[in-house]
Protein backbone atom coordinates (compact mmCIF):
# COMPACT_ATOMS: atom_id res chain seq x y z
CA UNK A 1 0.00 0.00 0.00
CA UNK A 2 2.97 2.24 1.28
CA UNK A 3 5.04 1.47 -2.24
CA UNK A 4 1.63 1.90 -4.24
CA UNK A 5 1.86 5.23 -3.10
CA UNK A 6 4.80 6.62 -3.42
CA UNK A 7 4.46 4.92 -6.79
CA UNK A 8 1.52 7.23 -7.89
CA UNK A 9 3.37 10.25 -6.16
CA UNK A 10 6.78 9.14 -8.15
CA UNK A 11 4.52 9.16 -11.55
CA UNK A 12 3.03 12.52 -10.91
CA UNK A 13 5.99 14.15 -9.79
CA UNK A 14 7.58 12.83 -13.13
CA UNK A 15 4.33 14.26 -15.31
CA UNK A 16 4.72 17.72 -13.55
CA UNK A 17 8.43 17.97 -14.11
CA UNK A 18 7.82 17.20 -17.71
CA UNK A 19 4.62 18.53 -18.58
CA UNK A 20 6.38 22.21 -19.84
CA UNK A 21 8.64 20.64 -22.26
CA UNK A 22 5.63 18.28 -23.27
CA UNK A 23 3.03 20.99 -24.00
CA UNK A 24 5.93 22.71 -26.24
CA UNK A 25 6.88 20.03 -27.72
CA UNK A 26 3.48 18.54 -28.70
CA UNK A 27 1.98 21.74 -29.86
CA UNK A 28 4.60 23.01 -32.66
CA UNK A 29 6.83 19.59 -33.09
CA UNK A 30 4.41 16.58 -32.98
CA UNK A 31 0.85 18.51 -34.01
CA UNK A 32 2.94 19.91 -36.80
CA UNK A 33 5.16 16.56 -37.89
CA UNK A 34 1.67 14.04 -37.89
CA UNK A 35 -0.41 17.15 -39.36
CA UNK A 36 2.49 17.05 -42.33
CA UNK A 37 1.63 13.77 -42.63
CA UNK A 38 -2.13 13.89 -42.89
CA UNK A 39 -2.35 17.31 -45.12
CA UNK A 40 0.66 15.31 -47.74
CA UNK A 41 -2.32 13.12 -48.37
CA UNK A 42 -4.83 15.78 -49.38
CA UNK A 43 -4.82 18.60 -51.80
CA UNK A 44 -5.54 21.21 -49.46
CA UNK A 45 -4.06 24.72 -50.86
CA UNK A 46 -3.00 26.22 -47.01
CA UNK A 47 -6.47 28.85 -46.82
CA UNK A 48 -9.36 26.50 -48.16
CA UNK A 49 -11.26 24.54 -45.20
CA UNK A 50 -12.21 22.12 -47.69
CA UNK A 51 -9.98 20.05 -49.13
CA UNK A 52 -10.04 16.11 -49.90
CA UNK A 53 -8.52 12.79 -49.79
CA UNK A 54 -6.05 12.17 -52.97
CA UNK A 55 -4.14 9.04 -51.68
CA UNK A 56 -0.57 8.42 -52.47
CA UNK A 57 -1.57 10.98 -55.13
CA UNK A 58 0.52 13.89 -54.22
CA UNK A 59 3.96 11.32 -53.50
CA UNK A 60 2.98 9.73 -57.45
CA UNK A 61 3.07 13.45 -58.67
CA UNK A 62 6.13 14.31 -57.11
CA UNK A 63 7.92 10.85 -58.26
CA UNK A 64 7.01 10.71 -61.61
CA UNK A 65 5.30 14.13 -63.06
CA UNK A 66 7.39 16.90 -61.21
CA UNK A 67 10.97 17.12 -63.17
CA UNK A 68 11.59 20.04 -60.90
CA UNK A 69 11.55 18.34 -57.81
CA UNK A 70 13.18 15.43 -59.36
CA UNK A 71 15.96 17.86 -60.62
CA UNK A 72 16.24 18.97 -57.23
CA UNK A 73 16.53 15.11 -55.61
CA UNK A 74 19.29 15.06 -57.99
CA UNK A 75 20.90 18.15 -56.98
CA UNK A 76 20.96 17.83 -53.22
CA UNK A 77 22.77 14.07 -53.63
CA UNK A 78 25.20 15.58 -55.56
CA UNK A 79 25.91 18.20 -53.31
CA UNK A 80 25.22 15.75 -50.21
CA UNK A 81 27.88 13.49 -51.54
CA UNK A 82 30.25 16.15 -51.91
CA UNK A 83 29.38 18.01 -48.87
CA UNK A 84 30.22 14.62 -47.09
CA UNK A 85 33.54 14.07 -48.58
CA UNK A 86 34.94 17.45 -49.11
CA UNK A 87 34.24 19.11 -45.33
CA UNK A 88 35.22 15.81 -43.85
CA UNK A 89 38.49 15.71 -45.44
CA UNK A 90 39.31 19.38 -45.05
CA UNK A 91 38.28 19.13 -41.53
CA UNK A 92 40.70 16.42 -40.65
CA UNK A 93 43.41 17.91 -42.57
CA UNK A 94 43.25 21.30 -40.79
CA UNK A 95 43.08 19.45 -37.80
CA UNK A 96 46.05 17.17 -38.35
CA UNK A 97 47.66 20.05 -39.56
CA UNK A 98 47.03 22.51 -36.58
CA UNK A 99 47.58 19.49 -34.01
CA UNK A 100 51.17 19.17 -35.27
CA UNK A 101 52.01 22.62 -34.72
CA UNK A 102 53.51 23.88 -31.15
CA UNK A 103 52.77 27.62 -31.49
CA UNK A 104 49.76 29.52 -32.81
CA UNK A 105 46.96 26.54 -32.70
CA UNK A 106 44.43 28.93 -31.15
CA UNK A 107 45.06 31.59 -33.62
CA UNK A 108 44.16 29.29 -36.37
CA UNK A 109 41.66 26.94 -34.47
CA UNK A 110 39.98 31.01 -33.84
CA UNK A 111 40.24 31.89 -37.51
CA UNK A 112 38.54 28.84 -39.08
CA UNK A 113 36.05 28.70 -36.92
CA UNK A 114 35.08 32.20 -37.65
CA UNK A 115 32.44 31.74 -40.00
CA UNK A 116 29.75 29.48 -38.19
CA UNK A 117 29.30 32.58 -36.08
CA UNK A 118 27.34 34.51 -38.82
CA UNK A 119 24.05 33.16 -40.25
CA UNK A 120 25.01 31.57 -43.75
CA UNK A 121 22.39 33.94 -45.46
CA UNK A 122 25.27 37.05 -44.51
CA UNK A 123 27.83 34.54 -45.60
CA UNK A 124 25.90 34.02 -48.92
CA UNK A 125 25.68 37.54 -49.73
CA UNK A 126 28.93 38.13 -48.79
CA UNK A 127 30.57 35.72 -51.39
CA UNK A 128 28.06 37.28 -53.43
CA UNK A 129 30.24 39.93 -53.10
CA UNK A 130 32.90 38.34 -54.14
CA UNK A 131 31.53 36.24 -56.79
CA UNK A 132 29.95 39.02 -59.34
CA UNK A 133 32.44 42.19 -58.12
CA UNK A 134 35.91 41.34 -56.33
CA UNK A 135 36.73 38.49 -58.75
CA UNK A 136 35.96 39.99 -62.16
CA UNK A 137 38.09 43.12 -60.49
CA UNK A 138 41.22 40.70 -59.87
CA UNK A 139 40.77 39.00 -63.20
CA UNK A 140 41.01 42.28 -64.87
CA UNK A 141 43.47 43.89 -62.90
CA UNK A 142 46.27 40.62 -62.57
CA UNK A 143 46.96 37.82 -64.80
CA UNK A 144 44.54 35.61 -62.78
CA UNK A 145 42.08 35.87 -66.08
CA UNK A 146 40.40 32.71 -65.03
CA UNK A 147 38.91 34.00 -62.40
CA UNK A 148 36.26 35.84 -64.54
CA UNK A 149 33.54 33.74 -64.75
CA UNK A 150 29.71 33.81 -64.57
CA UNK A 151 29.62 32.03 -61.31
CA UNK A 152 26.35 32.93 -60.09
CA UNK A 153 24.66 33.05 -63.89
CA UNK A 154 26.57 29.73 -65.42
CA UNK A 155 25.14 25.67 -63.22
CA UNK A 156 28.40 24.51 -63.82
CA UNK A 157 30.19 27.20 -62.06
CA UNK A 158 27.90 28.10 -59.24
CA UNK A 159 27.95 24.60 -58.41
CA UNK A 160 31.42 25.04 -57.69
CA UNK A 161 30.63 28.57 -55.74
CA UNK A 162 27.52 27.12 -53.84
CA UNK A 163 30.42 24.14 -52.75
CA UNK A 164 32.86 26.99 -51.66
CA UNK A 165 30.88 28.65 -49.49
CA UNK A 166 29.34 26.03 -48.21
CA UNK A 167 32.51 24.39 -47.35
CA UNK A 168 33.74 27.67 -45.59
CA UNK A 169 31.03 27.75 -43.64
CA UNK A 170 31.38 24.74 -42.64
CA UNK A 171 34.27 22.80 -41.95
CA UNK A 172 35.28 24.78 -38.99
CA UNK A 173 32.54 23.36 -36.82
CA UNK A 174 34.03 19.67 -38.11
CA UNK A 175 37.49 20.78 -37.51
CA UNK A 176 36.84 21.95 -33.65
CA UNK A 177 35.17 18.56 -33.29
CA UNK A 178 38.39 16.42 -35.16
CA UNK A 179 40.51 18.88 -32.93
CA UNK A 180 39.14 17.54 -29.93
CA UNK A 181 39.44 14.07 -30.79
CA UNK A 182 42.83 14.29 -31.57
CA UNK A 183 43.57 15.81 -28.37
CA UNK A 184 42.57 12.75 -26.51
CA UNK A 185 45.11 10.53 -28.57
CA UNK A 186 47.52 9.37 -25.79
CA UNK A 187 50.63 11.37 -26.36
CA UNK A 188 52.30 8.11 -24.98
CA UNK A 189 50.88 6.19 -27.94
CA UNK A 190 53.07 7.89 -30.69
CA UNK A 191 55.94 8.12 -28.45
CA UNK A 192 55.95 4.52 -28.76
CA UNK A 193 55.55 4.39 -32.35
CA UNK A 194 57.66 6.93 -33.07
CA UNK A 195 60.60 4.74 -30.65
CA UNK A 196 59.50 1.62 -33.05
CA UNK A 197 60.21 3.94 -36.30
CA UNK A 198 57.12 5.02 -37.40
CA UNK A 199 57.17 8.06 -39.63
CA UNK A 200 54.72 10.64 -38.94
CA UNK A 201 52.63 9.22 -41.89
CA UNK A 202 52.63 5.56 -40.49
CA UNK A 203 51.62 7.28 -37.06
CA UNK A 204 49.07 8.84 -38.31
CA UNK A 205 47.25 6.01 -40.47
CA UNK A 206 48.08 3.29 -37.96
CA UNK A 207 47.83 5.40 -34.57
CA UNK A 208 46.23 8.45 -34.80
CA UNK A 209 43.53 7.95 -37.50
CA UNK A 210 42.03 4.13 -35.53
CA UNK A 211 42.18 6.49 -32.56
CA UNK A 212 39.67 9.15 -33.47
CA UNK A 213 37.41 6.61 -35.32
CA UNK A 214 34.23 7.58 -33.52
CA UNK A 215 34.97 11.28 -33.90
CA UNK A 216 35.20 10.30 -37.71
CA UNK A 217 31.53 8.48 -37.19
CA UNK A 218 30.33 11.78 -36.00
CA UNK A 219 31.35 13.87 -38.58
CA UNK A 220 30.07 11.93 -41.68
CA UNK A 221 26.67 11.99 -39.97
CA UNK A 222 26.62 15.41 -39.10
CA UNK A 223 27.37 16.61 -42.59
CA UNK A 224 25.16 14.11 -44.30
CA UNK A 225 22.09 15.54 -41.96
CA UNK A 226 23.34 19.30 -42.37
CA UNK A 227 23.48 18.65 -45.89
CA UNK A 228 20.68 17.23 -46.97
CA UNK A 229 18.83 20.39 -45.24
CA UNK A 230 20.80 23.33 -46.92
CA UNK A 231 18.80 25.86 -47.90
CA UNK A 232 20.36 29.51 -46.39
CA UNK A 233 23.80 29.33 -48.49
CA UNK A 234 21.28 28.33 -51.60
CA UNK A 235 19.14 30.67 -50.62
CA UNK A 236 21.52 33.85 -50.20
CA UNK A 237 23.84 32.76 -52.70
CA UNK A 238 21.65 31.76 -56.17
CA UNK A 239 18.39 31.54 -55.15
CA UNK A 240 17.86 28.06 -56.73
CA UNK A 241 19.56 29.66 -59.78
CA UNK A 242 19.81 29.63 -62.62
CA UNK A 243 16.36 29.15 -63.62
CA UNK A 244 16.31 26.34 -61.33
CA UNK A 245 19.75 24.75 -61.83
CA UNK A 246 21.14 24.88 -58.43
CA UNK A 247 17.42 23.97 -55.90
CA UNK A 248 18.27 22.05 -53.53
CA UNK A 249 15.13 20.02 -51.50
CA UNK A 250 14.68 22.48 -48.85
CA UNK A 251 14.05 25.02 -51.28
CA UNK A 252 12.07 23.53 -53.96
CA UNK A 253 9.84 22.56 -51.04
CA UNK A 254 9.90 26.01 -49.73
CA UNK A 255 9.04 27.69 -52.99
CA UNK A 256 6.32 25.16 -53.38
CA UNK A 257 4.32 25.76 -50.39
CA UNK A 258 4.83 29.73 -50.13
CA UNK A 259 5.86 30.87 -52.89
CA UNK A 260 4.61 29.41 -56.08
CA UNK A 261 1.08 27.07 -55.99
CA UNK A 262 0.20 27.82 -52.44
CA UNK A 263 0.00 23.46 -52.83
CA UNK A 264 0.19 22.97 -48.99
CA UNK A 265 -0.69 19.36 -49.62
CA UNK A 266 1.76 18.57 -52.70
CA UNK A 267 4.66 20.41 -50.81
CA UNK A 268 3.41 18.12 -47.61
CA UNK A 269 4.18 15.62 -49.18
CA UNK A 270 8.10 16.86 -50.66
CA UNK A 271 8.44 17.08 -46.88
CA UNK A 272 7.53 13.70 -46.03
CA UNK A 273 9.94 12.52 -49.03
CA UNK A 274 12.45 14.80 -47.49
CA UNK A 275 11.90 13.43 -44.02
CA UNK A 276 12.39 9.54 -45.27
CA UNK A 277 15.81 10.55 -46.57
CA UNK A 278 17.02 12.31 -43.34
CA UNK A 279 15.62 9.28 -41.44
CA UNK A 280 16.90 6.35 -43.75
CA UNK A 281 20.41 8.12 -43.17
CA UNK A 282 19.98 8.04 -39.88
CA UNK A 283 19.09 4.38 -39.60
CA UNK A 284 22.18 3.68 -41.55
CA UNK A 285 24.02 5.43 -39.11
CA UNK A 286 22.40 3.66 -35.86
CA UNK A 287 23.04 0.58 -37.53
CA UNK A 288 27.00 1.26 -38.20
CA UNK A 289 27.15 2.47 -34.64
CA UNK A 290 25.73 -0.55 -33.26
CA UNK A 291 27.85 -2.73 -35.20
CA UNK A 292 31.37 -0.87 -34.57
CA UNK A 293 30.47 -0.98 -30.64
CA UNK A 294 29.97 -5.11 -30.97
CA UNK A 295 33.53 -4.93 -33.06
CA UNK A 296 35.16 -3.20 -30.65
CA UNK B 1 71.57 11.97 -41.75
CA UNK B 2 70.56 13.64 -38.68
CA UNK B 3 71.21 16.76 -40.02
CA UNK B 4 69.02 15.91 -43.41
CA UNK B 5 66.29 14.62 -41.12
CA UNK B 6 66.62 17.96 -39.22
CA UNK B 7 65.89 19.80 -42.47
CA UNK B 8 63.29 17.32 -44.09
CA UNK B 9 61.21 17.85 -40.94
CA UNK B 10 61.72 21.48 -41.06
CA UNK B 11 60.61 21.94 -44.68
CA UNK B 12 57.48 19.83 -43.71
CA UNK B 13 57.14 22.58 -40.55
CA UNK B 14 57.45 25.24 -42.92
CA UNK B 15 55.13 23.42 -45.77
CA UNK B 16 52.13 22.86 -43.00
CA UNK B 17 52.56 26.49 -41.82
CA UNK B 18 52.14 27.85 -45.23
CA UNK B 19 48.87 25.71 -46.07
CA UNK B 20 47.60 26.70 -42.98
CA UNK B 21 48.18 30.22 -43.38
CA UNK B 22 46.59 30.10 -47.03
CA UNK B 23 43.68 28.79 -45.58
CA UNK B 24 43.60 31.79 -42.59
CA UNK B 25 43.87 34.41 -45.38
CA UNK B 26 41.07 32.31 -47.70
CA UNK B 27 38.50 32.41 -44.54
CA UNK B 28 39.46 35.86 -43.81
CA UNK B 29 39.29 37.32 -47.21
CA UNK B 30 35.25 37.52 -48.06
CA UNK B 31 34.88 39.45 -44.51
CA UNK B 32 38.31 41.29 -45.20
CA UNK B 33 36.99 42.55 -48.03
CA UNK B 34 33.53 43.39 -47.14
CA UNK B 35 35.09 45.32 -44.16
CA UNK B 36 37.42 47.28 -46.75
CA UNK B 37 34.84 47.88 -49.41
CA UNK B 38 32.17 49.05 -46.62
CA UNK B 39 34.11 52.30 -45.79
CA UNK B 40 33.80 53.22 -49.04
CA UNK B 41 31.62 55.20 -51.91
CA UNK B 42 30.62 53.31 -54.38
CA UNK B 43 32.28 54.71 -56.84
CA UNK B 44 35.83 54.59 -55.08
CA UNK B 45 34.79 51.01 -54.56
CA UNK B 46 34.51 50.30 -58.56
CA UNK B 47 37.53 52.77 -58.92
CA UNK B 48 39.63 50.48 -57.15
CA UNK B 49 38.42 47.05 -54.57
CA UNK B 50 41.62 45.81 -53.58
CA UNK B 51 43.01 49.65 -51.85
CA UNK B 52 42.54 51.13 -48.19
CA UNK B 53 39.70 53.66 -48.75
CA UNK B 54 41.21 57.05 -48.87
CA UNK B 55 38.45 58.67 -46.61
CA UNK B 56 36.39 57.05 -44.20
CA UNK B 57 32.93 56.80 -45.77
CA UNK B 58 30.85 56.36 -42.81
CA UNK B 59 27.69 57.07 -44.10
CA UNK B 60 27.11 53.78 -45.50
CA UNK B 61 26.88 52.64 -42.03
CA UNK B 62 24.52 55.78 -40.80
CA UNK B 63 21.65 54.55 -43.94
CA UNK B 64 22.54 50.38 -42.91
CA UNK B 65 21.43 51.63 -39.61
CA UNK B 66 18.51 53.75 -40.51
CA UNK B 67 17.42 51.69 -43.57
CA UNK B 68 17.31 48.35 -41.30
CA UNK B 69 16.43 49.81 -38.33
CA UNK B 70 19.17 48.14 -37.13
CA UNK B 71 18.59 48.75 -33.13
CA UNK B 72 14.92 47.54 -33.17
CA UNK B 73 16.01 44.56 -35.16
CA UNK B 74 18.84 44.03 -33.06
CA UNK B 75 16.56 44.15 -29.50
CA UNK B 76 13.95 41.74 -31.68
CA UNK B 77 16.49 39.35 -32.32
CA UNK B 78 17.47 39.64 -28.25
CA UNK B 79 14.04 38.87 -27.29
CA UNK B 80 13.26 35.74 -29.55
CA UNK B 81 16.61 34.32 -28.88
CA UNK B 82 16.31 34.94 -24.89
CA UNK B 83 12.31 33.86 -24.66
CA UNK B 84 13.63 30.48 -26.55
CA UNK B 85 17.00 29.84 -24.41
CA UNK B 86 14.48 30.44 -21.46
CA UNK B 87 12.22 27.83 -21.74
CA UNK B 88 14.78 25.37 -23.60
CA UNK B 89 16.88 25.67 -20.62
CA UNK B 90 14.35 25.59 -17.79
CA UNK B 91 11.86 22.69 -19.04
CA UNK B 92 14.92 20.67 -20.32
CA UNK B 93 16.80 20.64 -17.47
CA UNK B 94 13.39 20.13 -15.05
CA UNK B 95 11.89 17.22 -17.88
CA UNK B 96 15.61 15.68 -18.35
CA UNK B 97 16.72 15.37 -14.78
CA UNK B 98 13.20 13.84 -13.77
CA UNK B 99 13.37 11.47 -17.15
CA UNK B 100 16.86 10.49 -15.83
CA UNK B 101 15.99 9.79 -12.49
CA UNK B 102 12.83 7.71 -12.70
CA UNK B 103 12.88 4.15 -13.53
CA UNK B 104 10.40 2.74 -15.33
CA UNK B 105 7.62 2.25 -18.97
CA UNK B 106 5.75 6.26 -18.89
CA UNK B 107 9.89 7.68 -18.20
CA UNK B 108 11.58 5.69 -21.21
CA UNK B 109 8.29 6.10 -23.64
CA UNK B 110 8.19 9.93 -22.54
CA UNK B 111 12.26 9.95 -23.39
CA UNK B 112 11.69 8.03 -26.82
CA UNK B 113 8.99 10.21 -27.54
CA UNK B 114 11.30 13.52 -27.38
CA UNK B 115 14.67 12.32 -28.46
CA UNK B 116 12.38 10.87 -31.57
CA UNK B 117 11.76 14.26 -33.02
CA UNK B 118 15.98 14.97 -33.74
CA UNK B 119 15.12 12.77 -36.90
CA UNK B 120 12.74 15.32 -38.29
CA UNK B 121 14.36 17.85 -40.45
CA UNK B 122 12.49 21.14 -39.80
CA UNK B 123 11.39 21.58 -43.35
CA UNK B 124 9.28 18.69 -43.32
CA UNK B 125 7.18 20.49 -40.58
CA UNK B 126 7.18 23.99 -41.12
CA UNK B 127 4.28 24.15 -43.57
CA UNK B 128 1.89 22.40 -40.85
CA UNK B 129 3.95 24.51 -38.63
CA UNK B 130 2.92 27.83 -40.06
CA UNK B 131 -0.88 26.94 -40.33
CA UNK B 132 -0.71 26.09 -36.52
CA UNK B 133 1.17 29.65 -35.50
CA UNK B 134 -1.78 30.66 -37.23
CA UNK B 135 -4.55 29.18 -36.04
CA UNK B 136 -2.86 29.90 -32.37
CA UNK B 137 -2.68 33.05 -33.17
CA UNK B 138 1.62 33.38 -32.37
CA UNK B 139 2.32 33.74 -35.70
CA UNK B 140 3.57 37.46 -35.98
CA UNK B 141 4.73 37.69 -32.89
CA UNK B 142 8.08 37.69 -30.99
CA UNK B 143 7.52 35.86 -28.07
CA UNK B 144 5.81 33.40 -30.26
CA UNK B 145 8.45 32.64 -32.10
CA UNK B 146 10.44 32.41 -29.18
CA UNK B 147 7.77 29.46 -27.75
CA UNK B 148 8.13 28.00 -31.08
CA UNK B 149 12.00 28.22 -30.55
CA UNK B 150 10.90 25.91 -27.14
CA UNK B 151 8.90 23.32 -28.81
CA UNK B 152 11.55 22.67 -31.44
CA UNK B 153 14.86 23.00 -29.00
CA UNK B 154 13.78 21.24 -26.05
CA UNK B 155 14.53 17.90 -27.23
CA UNK B 156 18.23 17.84 -28.21
CA UNK B 157 18.40 20.04 -24.96
CA UNK B 158 16.92 17.24 -22.92
CA UNK B 159 18.64 14.29 -24.31
CA UNK B 160 22.22 16.06 -23.65
CA UNK B 161 20.82 16.70 -19.78
CA UNK B 162 19.16 13.68 -19.58
CA UNK B 163 22.94 12.01 -20.52
CA UNK B 164 24.84 14.28 -17.87
CA UNK B 165 21.71 13.74 -14.97
CA UNK B 166 23.31 10.46 -14.43
CA UNK B 167 27.10 11.66 -13.20
CA UNK B 168 25.11 13.75 -10.63
CA UNK B 169 25.36 11.10 -7.21
CA UNK B 170 21.68 10.36 -6.41
CA UNK B 171 22.88 10.71 -2.74
CA UNK B 172 22.10 14.33 -3.36
CA UNK B 173 18.70 13.89 -3.97
CA UNK B 174 17.57 11.65 -1.05
CA UNK B 175 19.51 13.64 1.45
CA UNK B 176 17.25 16.79 0.45
CA UNK B 177 14.36 15.08 0.82
CA UNK B 178 15.06 13.29 4.59
CA UNK B 179 15.76 17.26 4.86
CA UNK B 180 12.63 17.81 4.17
CA UNK B 181 12.92 19.61 0.66
CA UNK B 182 9.86 19.71 -1.56
CA UNK B 183 11.06 18.50 -5.25
CA UNK B 184 10.73 21.50 -7.04
CA UNK B 185 12.99 23.57 -4.45
CA UNK B 186 15.66 20.13 -4.54
CA UNK B 187 15.69 20.72 -8.06
CA UNK B 188 16.18 24.61 -8.24
CA UNK B 189 18.43 24.39 -5.41
CA UNK B 190 20.52 21.36 -5.62
CA UNK B 191 20.34 19.44 -8.93
CA UNK B 192 20.24 22.61 -11.27
CA UNK B 193 23.71 25.07 -10.17
CA UNK B 194 25.23 21.10 -10.65
CA UNK B 195 23.94 21.02 -14.09
CA UNK B 196 26.25 24.06 -15.22
CA UNK B 197 28.55 22.80 -17.13
CA UNK B 198 26.29 21.11 -19.99
CA UNK B 199 23.70 23.92 -18.98
CA UNK B 200 26.77 26.13 -20.90
CA UNK B 201 26.92 23.75 -23.71
CA UNK B 202 22.98 24.20 -24.31
CA UNK B 203 22.74 27.68 -24.13
CA UNK B 204 25.84 28.18 -26.65
CA UNK B 205 24.41 25.70 -28.88
CA UNK B 206 20.76 26.89 -29.04
CA UNK B 207 21.97 30.62 -29.16
CA UNK B 208 23.97 29.85 -32.13
CA UNK B 209 21.29 28.00 -33.84
CA UNK B 210 18.36 31.03 -32.66
CA UNK B 211 20.19 33.47 -33.31
CA UNK B 212 21.59 32.94 -37.41
CA UNK B 213 18.01 30.92 -38.00
CA UNK B 214 16.71 32.64 -40.93
CA UNK B 215 13.57 30.47 -42.28
CA UNK B 216 11.33 30.19 -38.92
CA UNK B 217 11.48 33.83 -38.88
CA UNK B 218 10.79 34.60 -42.34
CA UNK B 219 7.94 32.33 -42.09
CA UNK B 220 6.55 33.71 -38.47
CA UNK B 221 7.05 37.56 -38.73
CA UNK B 222 5.24 39.18 -41.23
CA UNK B 223 5.49 42.95 -39.69
CA UNK B 224 8.92 44.82 -40.28
CA UNK B 225 8.71 45.89 -37.05
CA UNK B 226 9.23 42.66 -35.55
CA UNK B 227 12.02 41.85 -38.03
CA UNK B 228 15.13 40.34 -36.79
CA UNK B 229 18.52 41.15 -37.92
CA UNK B 230 18.60 38.59 -40.52
CA UNK B 231 15.27 39.65 -42.09
CA UNK B 232 16.10 43.70 -42.41
CA UNK B 233 19.35 42.60 -43.48
CA UNK B 234 17.55 40.31 -46.25
CA UNK B 235 15.07 42.65 -46.90
CA UNK B 236 18.02 45.34 -47.34
CA UNK B 237 19.28 42.74 -49.75
CA UNK B 238 16.26 42.55 -51.80
CA UNK B 239 15.49 46.49 -52.28
CA UNK B 240 19.05 47.16 -52.97
CA UNK B 241 19.75 44.19 -55.08
CA UNK B 242 23.03 43.57 -56.80
CA UNK B 243 23.42 47.70 -57.57
CA UNK B 244 24.34 49.27 -54.17
CA UNK B 245 27.41 46.99 -52.89
CA UNK B 246 29.03 50.06 -50.28
CA UNK B 247 25.27 50.08 -48.74
CA UNK B 248 24.83 46.09 -48.62
CA UNK B 249 28.07 45.51 -47.35
CA UNK B 250 27.99 47.98 -44.56
CA UNK B 251 24.43 45.90 -43.39
CA UNK B 252 26.05 43.00 -43.75
CA UNK B 253 28.97 43.58 -41.49
CA UNK B 254 26.46 45.25 -38.88
CA UNK B 255 24.42 42.09 -38.78
CA UNK B 256 27.65 39.57 -38.58
CA UNK B 257 29.08 42.26 -35.59
CA UNK B 258 27.12 40.89 -32.52
CA UNK B 259 28.28 37.32 -32.95
CA UNK B 260 31.64 38.33 -33.89
CA UNK B 261 32.41 40.03 -30.84
CA UNK B 262 30.47 37.61 -28.55
CA UNK B 263 32.93 34.84 -30.48
CA UNK B 264 36.15 37.02 -29.35
CA UNK B 265 34.95 37.40 -25.98
CA UNK B 266 33.43 33.69 -25.18
CA UNK B 267 35.74 31.95 -27.79
CA UNK B 268 37.08 29.11 -25.45
CA UNK B 269 33.48 27.96 -23.95
CA UNK B 270 32.23 28.18 -27.22
CA UNK B 271 34.26 25.70 -29.25
CA UNK B 272 34.14 23.74 -25.91
CA UNK B 273 30.55 23.66 -26.67
CA UNK B 274 30.62 23.01 -29.98
CA UNK B 275 32.90 19.64 -29.02
CA UNK B 276 31.02 18.55 -26.22
CA UNK B 277 27.65 19.14 -27.96
CA UNK B 278 28.70 16.94 -30.94
CA UNK B 279 30.29 14.35 -29.23
CA UNK B 280 28.13 13.35 -26.70
CA UNK B 281 24.66 14.47 -29.12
Amino acid sequence: MASKTRRWKQTVTLLAFVFPALLFYAVFLLASAFGGIWYSFTDWNGLNPIYKWVGFGNYIEALTGDPVFLNSVGFTLKYVVCIVVFQNLIALGLAILIESRGRGKAWFRTIFFMPNMMSMIIGGFMWLFIFTKVLPYIAEHTLLHALDQSWIGDPRFSFIAIMIVSLWGGAGYLMVIYLAALQGVPQSLKEAAAIDGAGSFQTLRNITLPMIYPAITIGLFVTLNSSFKAFDVIYALTGGGPGRATQVLALNIYEEAFKMSNRFGYASAKAMILFLFVFLVTLIQLWVMKKREVEV
Amino acid sequence: MSDSGSYGRRMGSALILLILLVGAVFTLFPVYMGVLNSFKTQGAMMNDMMAFPSQLEFKNYADAIHKTSFSRSLWNTVVVTAVGLFGIILFAAMAGYKLSRTPGKLSGFLFGLFVMSMLIPFHSIMITLTRIAKELAVQGSRVGLGMIYIGIGVSMAIFLYHGFVKSVPRELDEAAVIDGCGEFRLFAVVIFPLLLPITATIAILNTLWMWNDFLLPLLMLTDFKTYTLLLSTNMLFGEYGNNDWSAILSSLILAMLPMIVLYLILQKYILNGIAEGAIKG
